[in-house]
């Protein structure tokens, strides 16, 4: 696999190297990659054990970072002494 | 045809709260915080593990709101002013929590080969310890325990990387207002988040490996 990778790396000029991948990654996450782009990044990956790892790690990073914080509800009430604290700490002055 | 009072639109009942706070009308204000606290404290909890500093960010953008209300400018909603007050306080509040020795910028620097192929690892054995991370390290994430400490090491980021990393992925917030919070460029966002969440992952994995190579010693 090695060898294909290197090979078409050198011979097809879209074809993107390790590199590059790292160039293209966050607008691959982010959704904004063009056709052909999104198209030979999803070819290196085929290809690139240690990228497709990579991309992997970096997305599970995005998710696990958004996991450990806690989605709040927006629908949660306030607690009413400190609706009260923050009344009062106008008036204080 | 003149409007009947029910068909006010809720721009013209923001417009009209807004004058009467702007007045210093105790009602107003009453309504104020009544009406918003519940989303601007959904946005503090998200930045937080604990309530106690939720509620700081909240009572703090309120300070911030009662002294600046008269410079309201109507150039956004209400809500919008309110949400920025409250991030802008919570990121204060983070600044303050954190450690003097912010983490190193240097460990997540790529490496590649003379081929411009990925060289993540120096070693065999280092390769295997590490080709399995990818599941432990979620099996790791799922406690809760570790669940604080990796809102502890995002904290613990350079500040620009911590910052945009909270209002991008954790708050989810548009690049647009990132850039206007932090005031820096929508292309600066771009890289410091892409950067931030690097050095994330690389501290993630090294951390994992650190604590197989522990299991390791024991077994």
């Amino acid at each position: 696999m090695l060898m294909i990778k290197r090979l078409m790396t050198k011979y097809i000029p879209a074809m993107l190297t390790c590199e590059e991948i790292d160039d293209f990654l966050y607008d691959f996450h982010e959704g904004q990659l063009s056709y052909t782009e999104h198209l030979t990044f999803k070819l290196h990956l085929r290809l690139c054990k240690e990228c497709k790892d990579y991309v992997r790690k970096y997305k599970n990073t995005i998710r696990m970072s958004q996991a450990g914080f806690t989605k709040a509800d927006p629908a949660e009430k306030v607690p009413e002494e400190l609706i009260e604290v923050i009344l009062k700490s106008r008036t204080k002055k | 045809m003149k409007e009947s009072p029910s068909t006010i639109s809720e721009q013209d009942k923001e417009n009209q709260l807004i004058d009467k706070l702007i007045g210093n009308d105790d009602l107003a204000y009453e309504i104020l915080v009544r009406q918003y606290s519940a989303r601007m404290y959904a946005v503090a909890r998200r930045f937080f593990t604990s309530d106690d500093d939720a509620q700081e960010a909240l009572q703090k953008a309120f300070i911030q709101v009662f002294k600046k209300i008269s410079t309201f400018n109507k150039d956004s909603s209400l809500m919008t002013w309110l949400h920025r007050i409250t991030v802008n306080e919570a990121l204060m509040i983070i600044r303050q929590k954190k450690r003097q020795n912010t983490l190193p910028l240097e460990s997540f620097t790529q490496h590649y080969n003379e081929h411009g192929e990925r060289t993540v690892f120096s070693d065999n054995s280092e390769q295997s310890l590490m080709e399995g991370l990818g599941h432990n390290i979620e099996a790791l994430f799922e406690k809760n325990e570790t669940k604080f400490s990796l809102n502890e090491l995002i904290y613990q980021l350079p500040e620009k990387y911590c910052n945009v990393l909270l209002l991008r992925d954790i708050q989810e917030i548009s690049t647009k207002e990132t850039a206007n919070i932090i005031g820096i460029s929508e292309a600066s966002v771009k890289t410091q988040l892409h950067r931030a969440r690097l050095l994330l992952k690389s501290i993630l994995e090294q951390k994992d490996k650190d604590r197989l190579e522990d299991n390791w010693k024991v077994n």
